[in-house]
């Protein structure tokens, strides 16, 4: 008798906190997805973004898609697991923000529209471009986004809450590619393990390895370095065996990120074309506020390095005509991994979601989804 | 019964048109359709807390951010945590020999043994908890941001508005064609003459921008002497565990409330009708609605085969069982997946026609019984229509002929108590023996001959597909006067693995 008095007490409080709905807000990365709801400052959940094949039983990533059909086949697969795993509501009349880099295949965002339209009947859709969004923690409007994720790093100028989409710059420069290199480094050094899985050498990249400091890295390049290099990890694998993780390994897994490629492109360079793409006027207030988001800007010393590499660039004639003295990084509220879903989410909490999103009436008249890169959302600038 | 897990030897097609076990598939009543997890619409009926087993009501589940406020798992393996009794003795008190000794309580991992003692979290009076949470540094800052910004948006979307209705009434005031100014009228009234929209004078206020720094963090300098210890360091797992704080040293992980999970209700997106409802009862596997193909449609399983060879025939006996409580007629039909696709594109619009007809005299004949109590189709018609999608087309690659017999079968209905029955099979049905090799109760045992492609490769999987058309005994007794069941006629397409292809002898 007593416990329901209680209960009957309290749920006169869950009653007015229902009113407001629960939105999901999704951030679909190349290797983890961030999931959560509007109005909230964390993601409710961070995983990766592959759904397991019935028919091999094994782990597939999204992203390594066959065809059309293959894809819609999966993403029916992984909302499914967001909704009932994590969400714990029907889709069904509900809105969703989903944030995606401005560079989104088209292929892709399309799929994901028919899949949330047509096989979870979600009322609407408000699509947010990753870079635009996460200036939105720290209230600024003008910056450098820097996002390096997993498959590239993206450069997008946003100027006056504007990204200057002429001005972008990538590159496939993100943690796939570190750990190519890792993987590359460790297989010349220990003989006899071949063939480790990525999520190892994942860990390892995250546990052991670190961006070193620029002079340190042109110690190691060269033949003859006399520093000395750091100590080294044994690394368990399978139990009974280990993998050497030498000092210099430590050191060079990220080096990839500034050896510069056969075009004298790396990450500083992008950065530096992608200003030298905007307005004069612009460069100073750019350089000044850098922001760095996506998942591999979280590796220890990435920005100092980064910070190094710029200045070191900065003397070559390339960018003299750039003419800028100092670079200054922003500190947003937030792990830079789920910086853009956060940009969502408070987005997502606004009177926007409702004046801007794409209803299911629009999407089934029109068939597909708003995009930039469409004349026909573009025609006031004709 | 291994068979029904994997692999999936014979398979049949649902209505959508992938291929499914018959273990995975549903069976519309009211739309005598199959339905499969894809084709229906799933919904969260409860939630619940799978260590605890406790029901949580959606509101409480929300509130407590979809987690147990009771249950933990631990930071590190992700398993369930257990509460434990400290054993450590009281021993502030050396003369009072009557103190009786406290309970404190920790959590500690039976997995990985690591322990809520390990990360300094201080041991508790109380089972259930009060274990510290950790809050978001940011929380406030951002707070005041989130306000901020829906307080401009929504000045402009007020603001829009008031402008539209301008435009709208810029000719229409008869306050304007009389020369009695708005501010004229006021005053008459008697209210304050000047009103200025609350909007214009209090703008909201604009958030303070953040400040870039050009002071960055450093690396740290012992990374380069000092050796690390793996096991100090998370890993990725670990580390997104807690999306909020992503701890990458050992000593800051802390307990994780256990996520909660849900049961489902399957709905035939159709007819919006259920095909599966769980009981409330966490605990309980029952289901309080189970339209589960299993226990309507006829079940075929693969008794022998003959060695299979290229381009000859053999004999493929194959069990057929009937789940239902009515006696039911078999015939096997031809496959033929071409045709069939363009039959069913062509019928599928006339076949919607025919349903929302049926519907509609379904709801015109109950309309009388409607008026008196409400329906519940009344609130089924508020729900928005659902989509309906093409149905895809089957993607099986079949290589076997199969002879089609020209007699039909007849399967008895099941009867629970005919095992306990010595009494020896009775039916008095006239088989085909050269179809039927032998029955007992409800099931028939039936020879076919299969003939796979003289084309295939050695080791190659032979496949077989064929049409089974049953009598389907509707029961339902929702039409107003047809009392008795109906009787239909459905046809479901099998297919079956009959192995790897051998050699000539």
């Amino acid at each position: 008798m007593k416990v329901k008095i209680k209960l009957d007490c309290i749920m006169p409080v869950f009653e007015t906190l229902i009113s407001d709905k629960l939105t999901v807000v999704l951030d679909i990365g190349a290797a983890f997805t961030k999931f959560g709801f509007t109005g909230e400052f964390a993601p409710r959940a961070i995983f990766r973004t592959e759904v397991r094949c019935k028919r091999k039983n094994q782990m597939r990533r999204i992203w390594d898609f066959e065809s059309v059909d293959d894809l819609y086949d999966l993403l029916v697969e992984f909302i499914y697991n967001i909704y009932f795993k994590f969400a714990l509501l029907s889709p069904k009349d509900r809105p969703i923000v989903v944030v995606e880099s401005l560079l989104c295949p088209t292929l892709f965002r399309e799929t994901l529209a028919k899949v949330l339209f047509s096989h979870y009947e979600i009322s609407m859709m408000f699509t947010l471009p990753s870079h635009l969004v996460s200036l939105s923690s720290l209230a600024i409007e003008t910056a450098m986004v820097v996002d390096v994720g997993y498959k590239e790093a993206v450069i997008i100028p946003i100027c006056h809450g504007i990204p200057l989409i002429e001005a972008w710059q990538a590159l496939p420069i993100g943690g796939e590619a570190i750990h190519n290199n890792l993987r590359r480094l460790l297989d010349s050094n220990n003989t006899g393990i071949h063939n480790l899985p990525d999520s190892i050498i994942e860990d390892i990249k995250i546990r052991c390895c670190f961006v070193t400091e620029k002079s340190r890295a042109e110690q190691l390049a060269s033949s003859k370095s006399d520093i000395s290099v750091c100590p080294e990890v044994k690394y368990p694998v399978e139990g009974t065996q280990s993998i050497l993780v030498s000092g210099k390994v430590r050191e060079k897994a990220f080096e990839i990120l500034y050896e510069e490629d056969n075009d004298h492109l790396c990450l500083s360079t992008s950065i530096l074309d992608a200003l030298l793409q905007t307005n004069m006027d612009l460069r100073y207030k750019l350089a000044e506020n850098i922001l760095l988001i996506g998942g591999t800007t979280m590796a220890p010393g990435f920005k100092a390095r980064l910070k190094e590499e710029l200045e070191k660039q900065l003397t070559f004639d390339r960018y003299k005509k750039l003419n800028i003295k100092t670079f200054a990084f922003h500190v947003p509220p937030c792990k830079e991994n789920y910086a853009a879903w956060l940009g969502g989410a408070i987005y997502g909490a606004t009177e926007l979601l409702n004046m801007k999103a794409v209803t299911k009436e629009f999407y089934f008249k029109e068939n597909r989804l708003p995009d930039w890169a469409n004349l026909k959302d573009n025609i006031r600038n004709i | 019964m291994s068979y029904i897990i994997t692999p999936d030897i014979v398979r049949y097609a649902c209505t959508c048109g992938l291929l499914k076990p018959i273990s995975n598939l549903y069976f519309c009543r009211y739309c005598t359709q199959l339905r499969c997890s894809f084709c229906v619409c799933h919904e969260v009926d409860t939630n619940f807390c799978g260590k605890c087993s406790e029901n949580i009501p959606s509101s409480e589940a929300r509130v407590k951010k979809n987690r147990c406020g009771n249950c933990y798992i631990c930071p590190c393996c992700e398993q369930e945590l257990s509460t434990r009794i400290a054993s450590t003795k009281t021993l502030s008190d050396t003369e009072d020999t009557k103190t009786t000794p406290k309970k404190m309580y920790y959590l500690s991992c039976q997995f990985c043994r690591w322990s809520s003692r390990d990360v300094g979290i201080p041991d508790q009076s109380t089972v259930t908890g009060g274990w510290p949470e950790r809050e978001n540094v940011h929380a406030n800052q951002l707070q005041e941001l989130v306000d901020m910004y829906k307080a401009i948006v929504l000045a402009q979307k007020q603001q829009q508005e008031k402008d539209k209705k301008k435009q709208r009434g810029k000719y229409l005031s008869y306050t304007d064609r009389t020369g009695v100014t708005a501010a004229a009228l006021r005053k008459r009234i008697g209210l304050p003459a000047e009103l200025t929209h609350p909007l214009l004078r209090s703008k909201p206020k604009e958030p303070e921008p953040a400040v870039a720094k050009t002071e960055v963090e450093k690396l740290p300098i012992e990374l380069f002497t000092e050796p690390i210890n793996l096991m100090d360091i998370t890993t990725v797992d670990q580390r997104l565990l807690q999306p909020e704080a992503q701890p990458t040293t050992v000593d800051k992980l802390f307990p994780v409330h256990k996520q909660l999970s849900i049961k489902r209700t399957l709905r035939c997106k159709s007819c919006e009708h259920n095909v599966s409802k769980p009981e409330y009862n966490p605990s309980s596997v029952k289901f309080k609605i189970q339209l589960f193909a299993y226990y309507h449609i006829p079940e075929v399983r693969i008794v022998t085969v003959e060695p299979l060879r290229a381009g000859q025939s053999c004999e493929l006996i194959l069990k057929f069982t009937n789940p239902s409580q009515h006696q039911t007629t078999i015939t096997i039909l031809e496959l033929n997946l071409e045709q069939q696709e363009v039959e069913e594109a062509e019928v599928a619009p006339s076949f919607d026609n025919m349903e929302n007809l049926s519907l509609q005299e379904k709801q015109q004949m109950s309309l009388p019984s409607m008026l008196s109590q409400p329906s519940s189709l009344m609130s089924m018609s508020t729900r928005s229509p659902t989509i309906t999608v093409k149905p895809r087309k089957i993607s099986e690659n079949v290589n076997c002929d199969v002879d089609v017999p020209s007699s039909t079968f007849i399967l008895p209905p099941r009867d629970d108590a005919a095992e306990y029955d010595d009494s020896g099979d009775t039916h008095n049905i006239q088989d085909d023996t050269k179809l039927v090799k032998w029955r007992k109760s409800n099931k028939a045992y039936v020879k076919l001959n299969v003939t796979p492609k003289e084309d295939l490769g050695l080791n190659s999987d032979v496949v077989c597909g064929f049409t089974m058309q049953h009598v389907y005994t509707n029961t339902i007794t929702g039409q107003m006067d047809k009392k008795e069941p109906q009787k239909y006629d459905h046809k479901v397409k099998v297919f079956l693995h009959l192995g790897k292809l051998v050699g000539s002898e």
